[in-house]
């Protein structure tokens, strides 16, 4: 046995001390447990081979000599050897060589960071909630979510109180203002998506009298359905109106909209669309999503009158 | 040859530049081409709305307002989709600005109209209770430079090759020409044409009256900027 093997056994009994009295000498030791039986016995395992791997090449490099067939090529005297690819070198450059050519077409390709891929994520992930929080969102929830829509979409136009800022927009605490009916039936109006437009004064026919709806008959019924349909002309609007926005004015499915109060179908039709009317241009609302646009309409028919 | 390039570390040294740069090239000058070409929907500025650009740039709006749209939840859920590169391929200089003082501008056609803009710029503060914007009032009186901006069109016209009287592809499929005049007197028809659209839905009767006697306030032409900023 020489020197380097007895250093080796010394070596490896300080370690070994040094383990139990870390591990062995704490209090409750290694507690059967089978993880800290595992880890200790590892611990030992690697600091015997550790140390006689060590010993092996320390003693290599002591009593080694080189030998083999030299390379034509020398660098200022510095030689190499035409040795065997070692084959463990080999292996491993394939499995890198494999690797690179799937990080090349798949790893980077799909799994790269992007902004607009957690954009995206960012994206699902929040309509996803969206969709789980408010699915079955109803009644006074819903009237609250529509207001705070109101106030960051259509405040702007529409005023804080939807009172339409002097006429600078609709108002909203009534169903319709007289000179926008009165607009409306004087030029027709297919802004809502329905199958048929609805045609100007030149198409509307009242019934009573079997002519074309006149300018008298314009203003009694504009006053009558902006009066929240109450009053004079109530006979005007039975003759012309009601065939398509129903004797009550609560309108009709797929024919026409609800023109004596706000409903939920009619302004998700005008956030839908957008609109043209006797004040002026309003866009319509894409980028609001249908629960947003139902919440709008809740709250604005319970705003107006 | 490798075997001389390792004896000379100089030319050694040119030849790594130019084998990392030309990998540096042929990645990213696909990308950035593809990337600064004008979007699908993206189309030259009329006369009218060079105009509107021209008294935007005079008036430092972009002091206050960006014109781009980042690719957040909270930012596309108020702005609109965010920005491409390629929108922006015929503005020159692009206006994205530095800081938001006001609201950004890029889709700004999508959700105001031009009757919110003319009461909006009328006095701000009415239409949007809190607003430090100033009134800009003297935009419905000046006069706008038509001159100028069909100046810069031909400009563009020629040296950079902008498409102007070629067919543009639009996002659903159709395509569109802007027309560019032949001559200056061209140009102001087309402007005033343009303009009378616009001032159809004003209400400002300094405005309708100019109008009508052949000139171009200089708020028709920024209205019709920010129109057509979608």
């Amino acid at each position: 046995m020489n020197k380097l093997v007895l250093w080796g056994i010394l070596i490896t009994a300080a370690m070994l001390g040094f383990t139990y009295m870390a591990v062995g000498g704490s209090k409750g030791g290694l507690n059967n447990d089978i993880i800290n039986i595992l880890t200790i016995a590892a611990a030992v395992v690697l600091v015997i081979v550790t140390v006689f791997v060590v010993i092996k090449y320390v003693r290599q490099m002591q009593t080694d000599t080189a030998t083999g067939e030299l390379a034509d090529e020398n660098w200022d005297g510095i030689g190499e050897y035409k040795n065997e690819l070692p084959m463990g070198w080999a292996i491993l450059f394939l499995i890198l060589n494999i690797w690179a050519i799937w990080y090349m077409l798949m790893g980077y390709p799909v799994n790269a960071y992007s902004q607009i891929g957690e954009y995206n994520e960012d994206t699902k992930a929040h309509n996803a909630k969206f969709e789980a929080k408010y699915a079955s969102i109803t009644g006074d929830a819903l009237v609250d979510m529509g207001e705070s829509v109101f106030l960051a979409e259509c405040k702007v136009c529409h005023g804080l109180t939807a009172d339409g800022i002097d006429g600078k927009a609709a108002n909203l605490n009534q169903r319709l203002e007289e000179k926008s009916v009165k607009h409306v039936v004087e030029n027709g109006s297919n802004f809502l998506g329905f199958p048929a437009p609805m045609p100007d004064r030149n198409g509307l026919f009242n019934m009573n009298t079997g002519a074309l709806i006149t300018d008298a008959e314009i203003a009694a019924v504009s006053q009558y359905v902006a009066n929240g349909m109450k009053g004079e002309g109530a006979e005007i609007f039975t003759g012309t109106c009601a065939a398509c926005h129903g004797a009550d004015g609560k309108g009709m499915e797929m024919v026409a909209p609800n023109i004596a109060t706000f409903d939920i179908a009619t302004v998700k039709a005008v956030l839908d669309h957008g609109k043209k009317g006797a004040i002026g241009v309003m866009p319509s609302f894409d980028r609001l999503n249908e629960k947003q646009k139902e919440a709008v309409g809740a709250y604005i028919s319970s705003i107006s009158k | 040859m490798f075997h001389w390039l390792e004896k000379n570390p100089f030319f050694f040294a040119v030849a790594v530049f130019l084998t990392i740069s030309f990998a540096g090239l042929i990645e990213i000058l696909p990308n950035f081409a593809q990337a600064s070409s004008p979007t699908v929907g993206t189309k030259p500025y009329s006369t009218l709305e060079l105009t509107g650009r021209h008294v935007y740039i005079k008036n430092s709006c972009n002091a206050c307002h960006s014109q781009l749209v980042r690719p957040f939840k909270s930012e596309t859920d108020r702005y609109g989709n965010y920005s491409l590169s390629g929108e922006y391929a015929y503005d020159r200089p692009f206006l994205w600005g530095s800081k938001r003082t006001g609201p950004d501008l890029h889709r700004v056609g999508n959700y105001r109209t031009t009757d919110w803009h003319e009461n909006h710029m009328w006095n701000p503060a009415e239409v949007v209770p809190g607003s430090i914007m100033p009134a800009y009032r003297w935009m419905f009186v000046n006069e706008a430079d038509v001159d100028t901006a069909y100046a810069e069109q031909v400009t563009i016209n020629n040296v950079f090759n902008v498409p102007y009287n070629k067919p543009v592809p639009m996002k659903d499929g159709s395509t569109e020409t802007v027309v560019l005049a032949d001559t200056l007197e061209g140009a102001h028809a087309a402007a005033l044409a343009e303009a009378k659209i616009i001032a159809a839905d004003m209400k400002n009767q300094d405005v309708k009256d100019a109008i009508a006697s052949g000139k171009i306030p200089e708020i028709v032409a920024l209205i019709a900027y920010m129109n057509r900023l979608k």
